[in-house]
């Protein structure tokens, strides 16, 4: 099996009047350097450090010694980098193989309803009983495991998980059984499981979730003061968290998600296939199989990623995830995520989400108006979308030289 | 390699701080304003009233969009909570996640207001909350009214209809309860005068709500009374209505009594026009002054947690009524600035 077999499909079309893509610009020192910067693993981590430095120089209101310096602000922008990461995992590997998963917010919407369902230890009749599962898993003393309180949680983290991988292989199957293209089949699922996560609850979310599981979004395993000790008391706001619950569940899922990337034979296949599929099954990869396996774990990481919204926020939310398709392809594709697929690593989504939650932190913090940031953001995901397109192009002009 | 590091580096700090603009000069007191969006008419006006008031006092706001998803207004909330601000004001996409974001400002001793929509939980906060049963029953009361006078005309069961929020917000809950206060009361008072109600949902979103009206109208044409519950679907309402020929004014064969809540400059012009019957007023003024000024005098106090439910009546504004109370309505305000020729 040949993982670097160069792409038979045609460079993508565009830019090409950038100086960046020029035959022949390979001898010249100033276009080798953006072209090295261009093609680095690293180079959104440049641009991360970069932008929070020259904030912190020519702002010192927002930079280092001002409001981004902050450790409550750090400590505040990993906690909301780590439920983003999760769930862009997912999409890193969808987007490998050449794919695309539309229904990751879905899957987060249901798995959270599901959750809750399972967890809930006390539901108000007049908000619920309109629910089809009112009187048989939903009742005033709460959720399906209401009688063993001790089982809630774990069964109810272990039935998202499930119920998230299940419609990633329903996505898979669909794509690889029936033919039909993953945008098509990734759009209905989304808009299913989002109609039946909003018909379950009547559109309600479902609170009364055990505090067990509420740890998992906003616990602290280790927890820092950094500070004089001025008063006998410190305040609970001046605590922060060193090492939260959900900083070891999105990084123990990213290590999980590397090694099978770059140490497994089932990485290099999904590489092959998002390259060239046709050639990779030549080669004999078993194609449908990863294919479905790579959906699963795409569903199974908006499951996670659901739990440490939930838990965050205290609610089984029918709606959650409605509006974060953007950030989770955003995030990859900054993180030089290929949209061509047979591109793409686990560090640089990690990258890629850092350096959104920090661009929205930085323009938060410079009190722009809420809709020029919104505007700012969708430039930003555009401008990645073109590095990419560039870098593919670049790419391919440099194996055919 | 060093020294275009560097240049690349200078080019990209001076492109960043054009990003960023001039830094303006630090204020006495800041306040976070987190709103989950600006879709309806109230909305605009409520955060237009709130932050040119605050402005105008010299206190700087730092306004927050969460674009309707809660987890993301908890976060930016999050956010204020690190750059220290002096007290937050929300409007929140739910109850729900109100009680969270409440106590998470409170957790680190900052005072937060909840602008309109309550949490849940209302023991924590300054709550600022129309009455919407009150107002709700104010509005129907007079609908029903004339619904009854149509009955005793014609025998004929009146049919009505409403159009009912996202449940999972508390305004939604009151403003069905009060539709059905009023239904209920006419129909054990004057049997036979009214069919069931239909519920149509909304979820607070038009293209919902033009989807499961038009299904609704389709399957029961006889619908001869609606209520929404806010005052921003009339619009929708009026394109499922005209094509069928019930889009009519009050007065004429085949008018359809309509009633809704909120008080916008819809609402105000289409009473004026007659194809409106009433609707439940929210005092939009009075709950953004009660707000500012009970969290302004929470943060000039040093009071952390301040808890305090505050209560806008609302009133109801009907066909009759209109020319003598149009003043205290914000819509009709907005409407007479020219909002709807904007």
């Amino acid at each position: 099996m040949s993982v670097t077999t160069p792409s038979s499909s045609p460079p993508p079309p565009a830019l090409s009047g950038l100086a960046l893509a020029q035959p022949g610009a390979a001898g010249r020192p100033r276009l080798a350097f953006w072209r090295r910067l261009l093609l680095s693993d690293y180079f959104v981590l440049y641009l991360t450090v970069f932008l929070f430095v020259s904030a912190a120089i020519i702002f010192p209101r927002i930079g280092l010694a001002g409001t981004l310096g902050l450790p409550t602000n750090i400590s505040n922008q990993f906690l909301n980098m780590w439920p983003l990461l999760a769930v862009a995992l997912g999409q890193t590997f969808v987007l490998i193989i050449g794919g695309i998963d539309l229904s990751q917010g879905s899957v987060m919407a249901i798995t959270s309803v599901i959750g809750a369902m399972v967890m809930s230890t006390t539901l108000d009749p007049a908000m619920f009983d309109k629910s089809p599962v009112w009187g048989s898993i939903l009742t005033a003393e709460g959720g399906l495991l209401r009688a063993s309180p001790e089982l809630a949680v774990p069964l109810g983290v272990l039935a998202m998980l499930l119920v998230g991988a299940g419609i990633g292989f329903l996505n898979g199957f669909a794509i690889t059984k029936f033919r039909i293209a993953p945008f098509m089949v990734t759009l209905v699922t989304m808009t299913f499981f989002s109609a039946f996560a909003l018909w379950l609850t009547q559109s309600r979310n479902i609170s009364g979730l055990p505090e067990e599981f509420l740890r998992l979004g906003t616990g602290d395993i280790i927890s820092v003061y950094l500070g004089p000790k001025l008063e006998a008391q410190i305040a609970r706001r001046d605590i922060l968290p060193a090492i939260a619950y959900p900083t070891v569940i999105a990084l123990g899922l990213a290590l999980l998600a590397q090694v099978l990337l770059k140490n497994t034979v089932f990485g290099r296949q999904m590489f092959a296939i998002g390259t060239n599929r046709r050639a990779a099954q030549i080669s004999g990869v078993p194609a449908d199989r990863v294919v479905i396996l790579v959906y699963m774990f795409s569903g199974f990481c908006a499951a996670v990623s659901s739990i440490l919204y939930s838990a965050r926020l205290g609610i089984g939310q029918p709606s959650l995830g409605n509006n974060l398709m953007l950030d989770i392809i955003g995030a990859a594709v900054i993180g030089g995520t290929s949209l061509f697929g047979g591109k793409g690593s686990i560090k640089g989504t990690l990258f890629g989400v850092a350096f959104f939650v920090l661009l929205l932190n930085m323009l938060n913090a410079a009190r722009l108006s809420p809709f020029i940031i919104d505007a700012v953001k969708g430039g930003v995901i555009l401008l990645a979308a073109f590095l990419d397109v560039a870098r593919a192009r670049l790419t391919s002009r440099e194996q055919h030289a | 390699m060093k020294r275009r590091a560097a240049g690349l580096l200078v080019t990209l700090a001076l492109a960043s701080g054009l990003m960023f603009g001039i830094v303006r000069a630090q204020e006495s007191i800041t306040i976070c304003f987190g709103f989950q969006d600006l879709e309806t008419e109230f909305w605009v006006a409520g955060h237009k009233a709130i932050t040119e008031t605050l402005r105008e006092q010299g206190i700087e706001v730092l306004e927050y969009n969460a674009n309707e998803d809660p987890n993301r207004q908890l976060e930016q909330i999050n956010e204020c909570i690190a750059q220290g601000v002096d007290g937050i004001i929300i409007i929140p996409q739910d109850g729900d996640s109100a009680v969270t974001i409440v106590n998470a400002a409170q957790s680190a001793d900052i005072p937060i207001a909840v602008f309109n929509r309550p949490p849940n939980d209302r023991s924590a906060g300054i709550i600022v909350v129309a009455d919407n049963v009150s107002a709700t029953e104010q509005a129907v009361e007079f609908m029903a009214q004339k619904a009854l006078v149509k009955w005793e005309v014609t025998q004929e069961p009146i049919q009505p209809l409403i159009l009912v929020g996202a449940l999972q917000d508390t305004n939604a809950i009151g403003r069905r309860d009060g539709f059905f206060n009023v239904i209920n009361r006419y129909s054990e008072r004057f049997p036979g005068a009214f069919a069931t109600p239909i519920e149509v949902a909304t979820e607070w979103d038009a293209a919902t709500a033009l989807a499961n009206l038009e299904a609704a109208i389709t399957a029961n044409p006889g619908v001869d009374f609606i209520f929404t519950s806010s005052d921003f679907l009339f619009p929708t309402i009026r394109s499922v209505l005209e094509p069928r020929g019930m889009w009519v004014p009050a007065g004429q064969p085949g008018h359809v009594i309509m009633g809704g809540l909120d008080g916008d400059a819809t609402a105000c012009s289409l009473i004026e026009q007659g194809f409106v019957d009433a609707t439940g007023v929210q005092d939009l003024f009075l709950e953004a002054e009660l707000t500012m000024n009970r969290l302004l005098q929470a943060i000039e106090a040093g009071e952390t947690q301040p808890n305090e439910v505050l209560l806008d009546p609302g009133f109801a504004l009907t066909a009759a009524s209109i020319q003598f109370e149009r003043s205290r309505m914000w819509g009709c305000v907005l409407f007479d600035e020219g909002f709807l020729d904007q």
